[in-house]
């Protein structure tokens, strides 16, 4: 807040200065006149510059700093994994703030629900975001569900049917065998162009909730602190037991590349390249 | 608008009055009018950055083609309403979309209580039918903070008490019934949220939103796919009567931040959105 506070007060501090320096020039001439133009126009930007660093403070230094159409307000990753594999921190200032996700498993339809149920389960829900003071991130996700391995599966599968193919084709062996291989490598190639062709959606939802401290450790700690307040509530409030999300998995709920896995799509990129280009 | 932004109106509007007060120090005739033009522009410019940033941020780092980079292999490209990632040669392109329920579920008047209810019994097959017709990723996000209880009802019961100043002068005034009507029921709406808390209900700030992500080949194929989500989600999530609309601008930063930290204190997150306070 002071640091903003002073950005506003240097600024219109040059604002005024400008002003005063137009107000100060004799009108004697058509030159002096537009110097004076001048000077207003800068003094105007100036208290525009001053009036935005409100919310603009962040872009505004480095706009001045950087001299470039493209701003880098952080080279650095937004984040990394916590030692303890559960959490992911990122540095704010001079503090610390870690973040952890539970994962709520709720496998449940309002199509199995009769009027009361649903008046029930969207009460639920709507307690669910008041089982805690602490300010907490609840998130229903629609992602696609990752058949990268799978799909790599079937293209082993594929690539060993066709080896298995080739060599019965140059050994010489009886057609029944070679139509056996033959079908069943059109069945793994259907297969494939079905997985492939069509996305399958996962809906996952979870809380997310953050804490610092100034030291990396101080933060998790206080977070896990949070994290299991929430969990207790959360499975008192549905009755479902929830965990926190470590390692890797974290990634599904942080990054686009796995809401999106990149082989899952491939094929369907390729569809719609190919749409485009007929 | 809150006490810091008043501050800042206060402050730059200041240089406004001063420079409208010695414009006739700095020129005269036709000097005198361009100046008038040019301050006036200036006070536009600062009220349309009080009121309607989104809008005018947008434009200005589109006009200049200026692009960030919030951090380390992320972009947030030049109109503001998508953050770029670029992995392995495809582009993911992230935008959000504000989708406050609040007005759905909670801000009711007491006439509409029934309603109230069936609206809420109706929302859970409401969602899945729109989940259904969603064949793209995307997140709905429910930020929920606790307000301090003591506070939120002595606001109330203030709220309250100026009601039923302004009943009690319509009713002195002859007002017409409409007038009275209104006023009764504000009252009622407030005395409504009292008793909820009275009951043990906890007051909540919430801020709604949805994120939604799309892949493309290039940085505008992607972005282009993005446009096309947003519409079709504004399109499956109408069943909900809120007001979706795509977030652009300084939000669009704070939101992409939220994924990897979410604020510790309320007042940290009202700090981000004086407009959802």
């Amino acid at each position: 807040m002071q640091a903003k506070f002073l950005i506003l007060v240097v600024f219109l501090a040059i604002a005024f200065v400008f002003l005063a320096a137009a107000a100060s020039i004799p009108n004697s001439n058509i030159l002096l006149g537009i110097a004076k133009i001048i000077l207003l126009l800068v003094g105007i930007t100036f208290s525009i510059l001053a009036f935005a660093s409100r919310y603009y403070t962040y872009l505004i230094i480095p706009m001045f700093q950087q001299h470039s159409r493209h701003l880098v307000l952080s080279s650095e990753n937004a984040y990394w994994l916590s030692s303890s594999n559960d959490a992911i921190l990122h540095k704010e200032g001079e503090d610390f703030v870690a973040t952890v996700i539970v994962n709520i498993p709720l496998y449940v339809s309002s199509t199995e629900m009769s009027g009361e149920e649903k008046l029930n389960f969207a009460a639920q829900v709507g307690r669910l975001s008041s089982i805690t003071s602490y300010p907490m991130r609840i998130t229903s996700q629609l992602y696609v569900m990752n058949k990268d391995s799978y799909i790599q599966q079937l293209r082993d599968t594929i690539s060993t049917m066709e080896n298995k193919e080739a060599q019965l084709t140059q050994e010489g062996a009886p057609q029944g065998e070679i139509s056996k291989v033959h079908g069943a490598l059109a069945m793994w190639k259907k297969m494939l162009d079905n997985v492939s062709k069509n996305m399958s959606l996962e809906l996952a939802t979870f809380a997310t909730i953050s804490a610092k401290g100034t030291k990396e450790y101080e933060a998790v700690n206080a977070v896990h602190q949070k994290a299991m307040e929430i969990m207790s509530g959360i499975g008192a409030t549905l009755g479902v037991s929830p965990n926190l999300v470590i390692g890797n998995d974290i990634l599904k709920f942080i990054e686009p590349e796995f809401l999106i896995p990149y082989s899952t799509v491939s094929e369907q990129i390729t569809k719609n390249i190919q749409e485009e280009v007929i | 608008m809150d006490e810091e932004s008043i501050m800042y109106l206060v402050f730059t509007l200041l240089f406004y009055i001063i420079a409208f007060s010695v414009i006739g120090s700095i020129g005269h005739g036709a000097v005198a009018i361009l100046i008038l033009v040019l301050l006036l522009l200036g006070v536009a410019v600062v009220l349309m950055l009080n009121w309607a940033d989104f809008i005018l941020f947008p434009i200005f780092t589109s006009v200049m083609g200026i692009t960030f980079q919030p951090s380390a292999n992320y972009k947030i490209n030049k109109t503001q309403d998508a953050v770029i990632k670029e992995v392995n040669g495809l582009y993911y392109a992230t935008g959000f979309i504000t989708a406050n329920l609040y007005a759905y579920v909670f801000k009711l008047e007491t006439s509409e209580v029934v309603s109230d209810n069936d609206r809420i019994a109706a929302a859970p097959e409401l969602w899945e039918r729109a989940l259904i017709s969603i064949s793209f990723p995307f997140k709905y996000h429910v930020f929920a903070a606790g307000l301090d209880v003591q506070q939120v009802r002595d606001e109330l019961e203030g709220k309250r008490s100026y009601q039923e100043f302004q009943l009690s002068r319509a009713i002195q005034s002859n007002a017409n019934e409409v007038t009275v009507t209104d006023i009764q029921r504000k009252i009622s709406s407030l005395q409504a949220k009292i008793d909820r808390i009275s009951a043990g209900e906890k007051p909540l700030a919430s801020l709604m939103y949805i994120e939604t992500s799309a892949i493309g080949i290039s940085e505008k194929a992607a972005t282009d796919a993005l446009a096309s989500q947003v519409r079709a989600l504004q399109i499956a999530l109408s069943g909900f009567d809120v007001d979706l609309t795509q977030v652009r601008g300084r939000e669009l930063y704070t939101l992409f931040k939220f994924n990897f930290a979410v604020p510790t204190s309320f007042a940290e997150a009202a700090a981000y959105f004086d407009q959802q306070k």
